[in-house]
């Protein structure tokens, strides 16, 4: 036995030398390891922009000839470009949710689990993941708009709105997304669930018309979506200086004090669904 | 981070249980300690609480009750500690496969805080003593099982793990494959200097690489030592034979000439006889003496299979 310890002694590691603290680097092996093995299937990028590219390049454009618009001063195509993230950024997150079903039912998951990590980082590795694909996804869409004759007013501070929300609504329904891989055993009873999770909001929160033109109760409804104020504040950003979705929400005179609300109602979201995500997906990787 | 006690045992379970949800005790009060650089089985069929136990001391199944430790650390109070000294190979292949046999390695050596150039140097280190330098930058969904086996065992020493769980490492590959994998575990302990916790249900594989064994059945610790002092409690050799008619009667006339009194087990028609200083003429006539015939008749060593079977009722392939 001392010949074994004198030897394990001999055996042990060298001083570390300085580098990233650890916690960023292991969520970003972990988020390195979510994009490789997302690199290795296309699909999961694509598929979900199929839908919204189709929007802003047929649908909207179609509408607007067929209708004449929005009759204001905001591009329908455009309008509708940014409305079809409302659409990307939930099929995106979702697709990214499964992916931690399948590591479940792999085995991939426990030899995580088995990492000196906090359990919360195999979240967070995730969710900068499916940032980065839904960066990815809303550049396209919107670019897609514009190339079919969208009208965009961008400047620094509007870009920088339009960032911060479609980064905020990403982490929000990432955490939809995980909550629900976490509660869900199944992969289809997980698809099934993709309806209510990301394409029912995206009817009611103004991704296609504003939420006025809807009767009052559904636009209640709508204002209390988390969808509703990303829209509006992505809006704002790119599309509509004037801020006419954040009035339709908040209903105030100053849309810089409306801009910062429905950011503040989409910060809480977020926040809240990554600390639910983080804790369902604890309680339910541990048996 | 507390520093690990260098006199700790290297894996200490004290009464641990676990109930899942519904009811189910998978295990019941399991308890033992695995010095430094020990070779430590768990045998016992499928279901009888070995994985279990091999979830709760890496973390990964949260214990009902006991405690636990590996190298000093908690596996409760301080789970980041205790997975940061150990590693595991689950008994389901759980390699990326959509990465090259190297990405899965540089994942672990990250994840477990290996410096860079240090990892690069295990990797051809384990790839050399494992076989499988040669395929390291292939997609592992090329290898064969064998071979993602071979992966596993590099990325779960990359780290120089005070303690390695191996569960079932060998369950599911082919005669030829186990034989191999068999060898290259048996040499890790030689070269690596660590500990390993080893569960399965195949007798040759506990008998082969283990110091101590720990027989699990139902949820409990049914015996515990080394494979030879197990043996030694059946004596040399067992006569086995079959008996046409009362089983009693010939357990009855064993014991009245004095032949494995309260040794012998009857499992069915079958008689297993520990042989001690009776030879299995003597034991064949007592019964035939009894107005009994016999036949099926064999003698053989004992293995850990009666063992088991004498514990529990049970034999380890019929359990499973």
């Amino acid at each position: 036995m001392a010949t074994i310890t004198a030897q394990r002694t001999a055996l042990a590691r060298p001083a570390r030398a300085a580098r990233l603290p650890f916690t960023g680097r292991a969520v970003r092996t972990l988020a390195a390891r979510r994009a490789a093995l997302t690199a290795h299937n296309p699909r999961q990028v694509a598929v979900p922009l199929i839908g919204p590219a189709l929007l802003a390049l047929v649908v909207a454009p179609a509408l607007k000839v067929a209708t004449g618009g929005l009759h204001s001063h905001i591009d329908y195509t455009s309008f509708v470009g940014v409305g079809a993230v409302g659409l990307v950024v939930p099929l995106s997150c979702v697709f990214a949710g499964l992916s931690v079903i399948v590591d479940r039912h792999s085995g991939a998951q426990r030899e995580l689990l088995a990492a000196p990590v906090p359990r919360s980082y195999l979240v967070l590795g995730n969710l900068l993941v499916a940032i980065g694909l839904s960066a990815l996804q809303v550049t396209v869409l919107v670019g897609l708009s514009a190339i079919r004759g969208g009208q965009f007013h961008i400047t620094a501070t509007g870009a920088a709105w339009f960032v911060a929300a479609a980064l905020l609504f990403t982490v929000f329904m990432y955490g939809v997304a995980e909550t629900l891989a976490s509660k869900v055993k199944k992969q289809e009873d997980y698809i099934g669930a993709v309806p209510a999770v990301a394409i029912l909001p995206f009817f009611l929160a103004g991704a296609l018309f504003p939420i006025a033109a809807m009767p009052a109760a559904l636009t209640a409804i709508a204002k209390a979506l988390p969808l509703t104020h990303a829209l509006a504040l992505l809006r704002y950003g790119f599309v509509d200086p004037r801020g006419s979705g954040l009035h339709d929400i908040w209903g105030m005179s100053n849309v810089t004090v409306e801009a910062w609300l429905s950011f503040a109602v989409l910060a809480l979201f977020a926040v809240a669904l990554t600390a639910i995500s983080v804790r369902a997906f604890t309680r339910s990787a541990v048996r | 981070m507390a520093a690990e006690r260098q006199d700790a045992p290297a894996v200490e379970a004290v009464a641990l249980e676990k109930t899942y949800p519904g009811g189910l005790e998978a295990v019941r009060g399991i308890g033992f300690r695995v010095a430094a650089g020990e070779v430590f089985g768990l045998l016992g069929p499928n279901g009888a609480g070995k994985s279990t136990t091999i979830g709760m001391l890496t973390t990964t199944i949260s214990p009902t009750a006991g405690t636990a430790r590996l190298a000093g650390f908690d596996v409760v109070e301080q789970p980041l500690q205790a997975r940061g000294v150990s590693s595991v190979v689950f008994q389901e292949p759980v390699v990326d496969r959509g990465l090259t046999g190297r990405a899965n390695l540089e994942l672990h050596a990250r994840l477990w805080d290996v410096e860079l150039t240090v990892a690069e140097t295990r990797m051809s280190e384990l790839g050399r003593a494992l076989g499988i330098a040669e395929i390291l930058d292939r997609p592992v969904e090329s290898f064969s099982g064998g071979e993602r086996r071979r992966l596993e065992l590099a990325r779960a020493l990359i780290s120089r793990p005070r303690v390695l769980f191996l569960d079932e490492p060998t369950v599911g590959l082919d005669p030829r494959i186990r034989v191999e994998l068999l060898d290259v575990i048996a040499a890790l302990r030689e070269r690596e200097r660590v500990t390993i916790v080893l569960t399965t249900h195949y007798l040759d594989e506990a008998r082969r690489l283990c110091d101590r064994v720990a027989i699990i059945h139902a949820g409990e610790i049914v015996a515990l030592d080394t494979p030879e002092a197990l043996l030694a409690g059946l004596g040399g050799e067992l006569l086995e034979l079959r008996v046409d008619g009362d089983v009693s009667v010939a357990l009855a006339a064993l014991a009245a000439h004095g032949i494995a009194a309260g040794e012998s087990l009857a499992i069915g028609q079958t008689l297993t006889v520990p042989l001690r200083q009776a030879s299995a003429a003597d034991a064949i006539a007592a019964i035939q003496g009894a107005g009994l015939s016999t036949s099926g008749i064999s003698s053989r060593q004992p293995s850990l299979d009666d063992v088991y079977l004498r514990l529990t009722g049970e034999g380890l392939a019929e359990a499973a």
